[in-house]
């Protein structure tokens, strides 16, 4: 069994790996790239050289192209240590037209073309724009760099290997070797060093903290494995899409902190989230004044829930509503077939699946709000009222679903022949109806529960739309609207994992609740 | 009956009157007496067996005229009285106090001025065409390939991969990807809707079918030499046909549905349809007094689409021939 599983899981992460390569084709290669600018403030504010050159930024950025300038060009040569710091700075000043060149600029460039073009990089050189003699036009500085489309199977590699980082002492790049180690401590510093907490802090790691125990729930915390599944850009700028996800929202929440330093304030930074950033204690008053070294980015405690966190708690809800009242009232349905019950039942599930879901949301949002419940969600308040509505909406149609498909096993059952049988072998009817019917149609039900439970995770886009709640739902929506294809790609790869996964695990339970299924050939 | 002896020779008659020789035909005796049987007969018959089925039809059939024929003869202007401000917003009393009884004026007017009554059927036109478009294309394709899938082994293991890869392919990405690489055309939406959306209905006739071909009757059918094209098309698709029947009721109005939600998050077409109309008077469902304007396309998209459901599923029902008793 476990081997099992173990295959078809491996199969089914290679079909999401699949998925993810078409969606990188579909969004890479088949969408106008210069859409990406359609709502960007900078680049219409840039002009000439400077316009295209932050247009090509950002393809980068974007994952679209591997971009070489001149000067990093010259910085690589540096730290190979082909070239001292001298020639450096004086190869580095290109003059406003190519034939200007001096001549060690010249061999340089001559020297940089040469490497693009066994790299494979397209080299553009943008000439000085001036608006008189003396003076350059807006952002028309002279330009020189290369390019190269990243191709596909690069990408897609670049981002597998990626997505599982391990963190360890060396990944901090700029740091002495003997500074570089990992210390345990029984009295972790945040607490103030007196307290029983046991942590391990790193030096060198990119994350401070790699086990650390606090008071949420799960009560001990690490870093040292963390997931990656792709760099936003526009939805929320910089940050992984699993951070964006789980992050919570809402209100600060604040407490005594006490700064390496010794500085103690009420506020709501986290410092176990502390990572590093290069250069951040230089110049930096506020850092300087808190923190020691330069771990100094912290993520702050808000009260809400993550995006993920309020779509599943809307969704779990709704999912056991959902059973609680889908499975009886199919039962009864078919119980009394073609009675008033059934009746009454049929015409629900009808106006469920022929309506627009678009229509009846908002037919029960203006019900509910008249009824008095609130009709739009709000983080800061506490109430459980605010749910209602969102639950509601969400359970309605996995109601009538269950309903229909329940009362159709049932009755398929009810006409078979073993049930003729059981009845003329003397068996009474609740006897017949709980331990064989039920039974047997309870089972295509039961498989559905894993895609039920984990599709809670995924949120709702109208039922959030429409009730303003911060879930999950609208995370793929907003990045395809802003074009931030980092969160299409990690959500896109996050649903395929899903739906992997709860399809496994609904053959799983199928086979655990019914002995006959039987996934491996050898215990027939 | 009473059991009583005649005598016959009172008739007075010869044993050759009596009694006629007949003799046994081979032609007749291999005929069989049963009245003649139409299966389409039948079908409709149990069909209009149904009073609520009548009904049903007659609401079926205003909404087509009213879809395809009304915006033929009437002229719609959108932004007809773009310039007059008494006009817009008005309730449906209001409207006809402005304007004069007319059945353009019974829905109101909308945001622009325009008769919400013509922008409705304007907008259904094109979504329901929408809907029978691509569940027309979609149904032909996934029926042809899902049979061929389900009685190929070769081929099922090659199609069951392509499911689970395209399956899991979000739905919306696919959709908005190709709306922002052509224009958001309606051929560009039946193009969305088509590319994947055939693999589904595929994935069910599969199934349907090999439960069917392995049934006694196509193994007996087999044995005796029938060729499989023979057995796909008269011994399993009959059986297909209540089934297909059924899938496409579904299908279309969740076309309707789905089109009225990329709408809503606002990725739909530019033309009106309901899906946009809904869309465009979102914020008037809040304003008081502005409300109509929402509810109106709402409630006639739901009358269609609850229509051609119901529809459907009582024709798929009538199309069972375990119903014709």
């Amino acid at each position: 069994m476990g081997k099992y599983i173990l295959k078809r899981f491996l199969h089914g992460l290679l079909s999401a790996f699949v998925v993810v390569a078409i969606v990188m084709i579909m969004i890479y290669s088949m969408l106008d790239r210069n859409l990406i600018f359609a709502a960007d403030n900078v680049y219409r504010n840039l002009g000439n050289n400077q316009k295209t050159v932050y247009q090509y930024r950002k393809w980068q950025e974007y994952g679209y192209i591997n971009l070489l300038t001149y000067t990093d060009y010259l910085k690589m040569l540096a730290r190979e240590g082909e070239i001292d710091q001298e020639t450096r700075e004086k190869a580095a000043s290109i003059a406003k037209k190519e034939e200007n060149d001096s001549e060690l600029v010249a061999e340089y460039v001559a020297k940089f073309k040469e490497y693009c073009a066994e790299e494979g990089y397209t080299v553009q050189r943008l000439n000085a724009i001036m608006a008189s003699p003396k003076k350059y036009a807006s952002g028309g500085q002279q330009q020189l760099f290369a390019y190269r489309d990243r191709p596909l199977s690069s990408r897609l590699v670049g981002y597998v290997t990626g997505l599982i980082k391990v963190d360890n002492i060396h990944t901090v790049e700029e740091m002495e070797d003997e500074e570089r180690g990992l210390t345990f401590t029984l009295h972790d510093p945040v607490y103030g060093g007196e307290k029983f907490a046991p942590a391990i802090i790193g030096n060198g790691t990119y994350h401070k903290y790699l086990l650390y125990f606090d008071h949420r729930f799960p009560f001990i915390h690490q870093n040292l494995v963390t997931l990656n599944l792709g760099k936003s850009y526009a939805v929320n700028a910089g940050i992984d899409v699993f951070e964006t996800m789980n992050k919570p929202q809402g209100a600060y929440v604040t407490r005594t902190v006490h700064y390496p330093t010794g500085h103690v304030e009420e506020s709501a930074d986290d410092l176990h989230t502390a990572v590093y950033v290069e250069g951040s204690l230089e110049g930096n008053q506020v850092n300087i004044d808190r923190f020691v070294d330069e771990y100094t980015s912290v993520t702050t405690e808000k009260a809400g829930l993550s995006k993920v966190g309020y779509s599943f708690k809307i969704g779990i809800i709704a999912v056991l509503l959902s059973y609680l009242l889908g499975i009886p009232l199919g039962i009864l349905m078919a119980l009394y077939k073609d009675k008033l019950l059934d009746k009454i039942c049929t015409f629900y599930i009808i106006f469920i699946i022929a309506v627009p879901s678009l229509a009846y949301i908002f037919l029960f949002k203006a019900i509910g709000g008249k009824l008095g419940f609130p009709t739009t969600f709000d983080m800061d308040s506490s109430s459980a009222l605010m749910y209602v509505l969102p639950v509601i909406s969400l359970a309605l149609p996995s109601i009538g679903n269950l309903m229909k498909w329940l009362r159709r096993f049932m009755i398929d059952q009810m006409n078979s022949d073993y049930v003729k049988f059981a009845r003329s072998g003397g068996l009474s009817e609740g006897e017949i109806f709980r331990k064989h019917i039920l039974k047997n149609a309870a089972i295509p039900i039961i498989h559905g529960i894993p895609a039920g439970v984990l599709g809670a995770l995924v949120g709702a886009i109208i039922t959030e739309r429409v009730y303003v709640v911060p879930g999950a739902g609208n995370l793929l929506t907003v990045a395809i609207g802003v074009r931030d294809n980092g969160v299409i790609v990690g959500v896109t790869l996050f649903y395929a994992i899903l739906s992997v996964v709860s399809i496994i695990l609904g053959d799983v339970l199928m086979g655990m609740v019914d002995p006959r299924i039987s996934y491996t050939s050898k215990s027939r | 009956m009473e059991n009583e002896l005649r005598d016959l020779s009172a008739y007075g008659l010869s044993d050759e009157e009596l009694f006629a020789h007949i003799d046994h035909n081979e032609l007749e005796s291999e005929k069989i007496t049963a009245p003649r049987y139409s299966y389409w007969r039948s079908v409709f018959r149990v069909f209009f067996r149904n009073k609520v089925n009548i009904f049903i039809l007659a609401v079926l059939f205003f909404i087509i005229i009213f879809t395809y024929l009304y915006p033929t003869l009437v002229e719609y202007d959108r932004f007809g009285n773009l310039m007059d401000p008494s006009a817009k917003h008005l309730t449906p009393q209001a409207a006809i106090e402005k304007f004069g009884f007319s059945i353009h004026w019974i829905f109101g007017t909308g945001a622009a001025g325009g008769s919400t009554f013509d922008a409705i059927w304007n907008g259904s036109r094109i979504s329901v065409s929408l809907a029978l478009i691509c569940a027309a294309i979609n149904m032909t394709i996934g029926v042809l390939l899902g049979a061929v899938w389900g009685f190929s082994k070769k081929f099922d293991l090659i199609m069951t991969e392509v499911y689970n890869i395209l399956g899991n392919i979000p739905y919306l990405l696919l959709i908005s990807v190709l709306m922002l690489i052509f224009s958001p055309t309606f051929w560009t939406m039946v193009l969305a809707f088509t590319v994947t959306g055939w693999i589904g209905i595929a994935y069910f006739i599969r199934t349907q079918v090999i439960i069917i071909r392995d049934r006694e009757y196509n193994l007996a059918s087999r044995c005796l030499g029938t060729p499989i094209t023979r057995i796909a098309t008269k011994n399993i698709l009959p059986f297909m046909t209540s089934v297909i029947v059924t899938y496409a009721a579904v299908e279309i109005p969740s076309y309707i549905s789905y089109e009225v939600f990329l709408s809503y998050i606002g990725m739909g077409l530019t033309e009106t349809t309901l899906g946009r109309m809904i869309y465009e008077a979102e914020s008037a469902m809040v304003t008081p007094g502005w409300g109509f304007e929402f509810w109106t396309p709402v409630a006639v998209a739901s009358i269609i689409t609850v229509t051609l459901y119901v529809t459907g599923q009582n024709l798929g029902d009538a199309s069972d021939p375990r119903t014709h008793m």
